[in-house]
C-alpha cells in the first residue's frame, strides 16, 4: 500500500493536467499572431509554439468570439 | 479557418512523457497532439484510463524502465 501511495504520487508530481482547447491549423501567420496573442493577453493561453503556430487555451469562448469578429472586419 | 480541439493539456517530464507516446502507440487511441518532449494533448475521455495505464506502467516496469523502481 505505500508503494502504491508513493507511486501515485509520483504520477501525480511528475504530471501535470488543464483541460482546454488546442489551437491549430491557421489561415496565415498573421491570424495566428492575433489570435494567440489575445488568448495571452486575457490569460487563457496555457502554451503556446509560435514556431508551429498553435496554442492552447483554458477557454475557448472568447477566442470564438475575437476570431468571429476579425472575419467580419476583412 | 482555425480549429479548437478540446482536449486536456499533459505536461510531464520526459520519462513520464515517453511512456505516454508508448502507450498511445498501440492503437493511437489518446493522443490528439504531440506538442513536444514534455507536453501533449490528449483526448477529455481517455485521460483517466491513462492515467491508469501510466500507473501500472509505473508499478510494473517491464519493458524499457527495468530497475527503475528501486529507490
Amino acid at each position: 500500500v505505500v508503494d502504491q501511495i508513493r507511486l501515485w504520487q509520483l504520477e501525480n508530481e511528475r504530471m501535470k493536467t488543464t483541460s482546454g482547447f488546442l489551437f491549430k491549423d491557421f489561415d496565415d501567420a498573421k491570424e495566428y499572431e492575433a489570435c494567440a496573442g489575445y488568448a495571452s493577453e486575457i490569460g487563457v493561453c496555457v502554451w503556446r509554439n509560435d514556431r508551429r503556430a498553435m496554442f492552447f487555451a483554458s477557454k475557448h469562448e472568447q477566442i470564438r468570439d475575437f476570431l468571429k469578429l476579425r472575419k467580419k472586419a476583412d | 479557418m482555425p480549429r479548437a480541439i478540446r482536449g486536456v493539456l499533459i505536461e510531464c517530464d520526459p520519462a513520464v512523457k515517453s511512456i505516454i507516446v508508448n502507450i498511445d502507440s498501440e492503437n493511437h487511441d489518446y493522443i490528439i497532439e504531440d506538442l513536444d518532449e514534455q507536453r501533449c494533448v490528449v483526448k477529455e475521455t481517455m485521460v483517466q484510463q491513462l492515467k491508469q495505464k501510466l500507473n501500472e506502467t509505473l508499478r510494473h516496469p517491464h519493458d524499457n524502465q527495468e530497475g527503475s523502481g528501486s529507490d
